[in-house]
């Protein structure tokens, strides 16, 4: 039915409320800020080469996001962020073959899955004359799935203020109790904890340019099989390795800014993947921005990837048809238009994403046939006062 | 992992470049415009890290991000 | 714009160099120079030529939040002490300098502001921050380097100034 993936990772991006390297020695915020955005994401249906019995419509998504950061006395800064979720469609439960032998899909639920999902996490952030210190706690809470998670991260700032380390910690113990587990043979109440570190370097080139690169490692045990898919056996551990480097760099004539990121990625599970995005920031007349994006990833299968579940296979055998962990790539592009006026800024992003076999960096040997295409819609504004 | 030797070797390497140009505090204006943060639509760069999450097998490497989100 | 010729400008500061060779730390004799003021039809500013008032000398840019914050209390400041004796420099170190005029029209400031587009005065200063500010006695001594603009920065600032007006 749904993945759950642990919130710790996501931890750690709540506590950096200061960028690095840049502002003036890096101080508090003088305002508050109180930011709203409403996105809604549509996944493309599956068609009957794909799914030839039962639903074909996939999930379709609404978010709600909130966040105010507003200064704490003369050093601090504290953020609040909360996240609505509503969610309906349907899934993939299983894998099987079609009347020709080719593996096929079967979505959960002929009336379908709703689903809301509530989200609160409170951190704070102590300014010193070199550095910054900050912490975090949330909670997440839907019918069958509950997370906490607490974050705490520092940077320092050397050779006058051209370079920024950073270290970031995070945590999270996660409960899933699936709907229905009595009725569809599922597991009952299970749970996983997920701990990263975080360490990060940011380097200032010249008036216009900066670099960063940032290397994680993530463990994650306990239950990590998607209880909705009825075929699924993952092992009980899992670590993973993801470095990132960043680019930025303003162009001085044109008045833009071009962000460049990239994230090699490996875990024990098998997976590898590649990540490059690229956005430009045009500034035009009038404080109006637009902002044209575009993303590549691939990753390689997990090693116990297969297309057609083997309903027979023993539980002590991994197993999965998660079409996650098939290797494939993905291609995606979006446009986000920002106008500012005075204490007020209003955004608007559409994005589209495809992901395909074709697309795959990595040789695909089991092609999964329930990859993911979406749109996505987004609206927002941000208030300082 | 095998390569991990390798990949800490280049990562501490990349880390390495430093004081490339003496910036000094008064000639960091274009540095401090928005679009040159790290993140400048934190709620944006949370709501993609939630989505892609959520598609795809990878996660985690990236910094300042802003705003906590979940999964689906 | 007036832009005041590079060699002159140069010749000024050698003069003012001869008095003072070290960045400018609490007890020190504030380096001395002369700036063209940002806006086209005023006077160029000679730090020497305040001798005898208190100075609070500041450098600032309009891409710097709390440099935007402090400039309007400053101007308050500026107001309620003038008649004693202060005297407000705050240093425009905006490159290009139609940022800083810019910036300016919409937020009017009655103290003096040179411009300095090239960042020579902060260099001398070895300022290493964003905002910096130097509170300077009668004598052209330093009294106070305040780096950074805070919530209750402003109380700290008033505070020392009055003191030192109380002084002379």
């Amino acid at each position: 039915m749904k993945t759950h993936y642990s919130r710790s990772l996501i931890a750690l991006s709540t506590t950096a409320l200061a960028l690095p390297g840049i502002s003036q020695g890096d101080a508090p915020p003088l305002d508050s800020t109180f930011s709203y955005k409403f996105s809604n994401y549509k996944e493309d249906d599956l068609s009957r080469t794909e799914a030839p019995f039962g639903e074909l419509e996939r999930y379709d998504i609404d978010v709600h996001q909130f966040q105010l950061i507003t200064p704490w006395g003369r050093n601090m800064a504290l953020q609040v962020d909360g996240n609505y979720e509503s969610l309906s469609g349907a899934s993939p439960w299983f894998t099987s073959t079609g009347l020709d032998g080719e593996p096929v899909v079967n979505l959960s639920g002929a009336s379908g899955i709703r689903d809301r999902r509530s989200e609160l996490a409170i951190g704070a952030r102590y300014y010193l004359e070199n550095g910054s210190i900050g912490g975090n706690i949330g909670y997440s809470e839907e019918d069958d799935y509950r997370a906490r998670y607490i974050g705490l991260s520092g940077e320092r700032h050397f050779n006058n203020d051209l370079t920024t380390i950073g270290l970031g910690f995070s945590h999270s113990a996660d409960d899933i109790f699936p709907t229905d587990a009595s009725l569809f043979n599922r597991v009952a109440s299970e749970s996983k904890q997920s701990t990263s570190l975080v360490l990060s370097v940011s380097q200032i080139i010249n008036q216009t340019t900066t670099v960063q690169t940032a290397l994680s490692i993530t463990e994650q045990s306990g239950y990590l099989s998607d209880p909705y898919k009825l075929f699924d056996v993952r092992p009980d551990d899992k670590t993973q390795f993801a470095w990132s480097s960043s680019f930025r760099h303003f162009f001085v004539e044109a008045e833009a800014a071009a962000h460049v990121n990239y994230r090699l990625y490996h875990d024990d599970f098998g997976v590898s993947s590649h990540t490059l995005d690229f956005a430009w920031h045009q500034n035009l007349p009038d404080d109006w921005r637009i902002i044209p994006n575009i993303r590549y990833y691939t990753q390689s299968a997990a090693k116990f990837f297969t297309n057609i579940d083997n309903p027979f296979t023993s539980s002590d055998q991994y197993q999965s048809s998660d079409y996650r962990l098939a290797a494939f790539g993905a291609i995606s592009g979006g446009f986000s238009v920002v106008k500012n006026w005075g204490v007020w800024t209003g955004t608007l992003t559409a994005e589209r994403y495809v992901a395909k076999e074709k697309y795959s960096g990595y040789t695909v040997a089991l092609p999964s046939t329930a990859l993911v295409s979406y749109t996505r819609l987004s609206v927002g504004f941000d208030y300082t006062f | 992992m095998k390569q991990l030797p390798r990949v800490l070797a280049l990562f501490l390497a990349f880390a390495m470049i430093s004081g490339c140009v003496e910036v000094r505090p008064w000639e960091r204006g274009y540095l401090a415009r928005d679009e040159m943060a790290w993140d400048s639509d934190p709620l944006e760069s949370a709501l993609n890290d939630h989505i892609f999450f959520s598609k795809e097998a990878s996660s985690g490497g990236s910094s300042a991000a802003g705003g906590g989100c979940g999964c689906n | 714009m007036k832009i005041k010729n590079t060699t002159l400008m140069t010749l000024t500061l050698a003069l003012g160099l001869a008095g003072s060779v070290y960045a400018a730390e609490e007890g020190d004799i504030a380096p001395d120079f002369t700036l063209p003021s940002i806006h086209a039809e005023a006077a160029d500013i000679t730090l020497s030529d305040l001798r005898g008032k208190v100075v609070y000398l500041d450098f600032w840019a309009s891409w710097c939040a709390p440099c935007l914050k402090s400039l309007p209390l400053y101007n308050d400041m500026y107001h309620r002490y003038k008649d004693q004796g202060l005297e407000v420099v705050a240093v425009n170190v905006d490159n290009p300098i139609e940022d800083g005029t810019e910036w300016l029209i919409d937020t009017p400031l009655d103290f003096l502001i040179p411009a300095d587009p090239d960042g020579v005065v902060p260099e001398l200063y070895e300022v290493f921050g964003m905002p910096t500010s130097y509170l300077i006695d009668t004598d052209g001594t330093v009294k106070l380097v305040h780096m950074g603009f805070r919530d209750g920065d402003m109380e700290v600032i008033e505070a020392e100034v009055q003191e030192l007006l109380a002084a002379q």
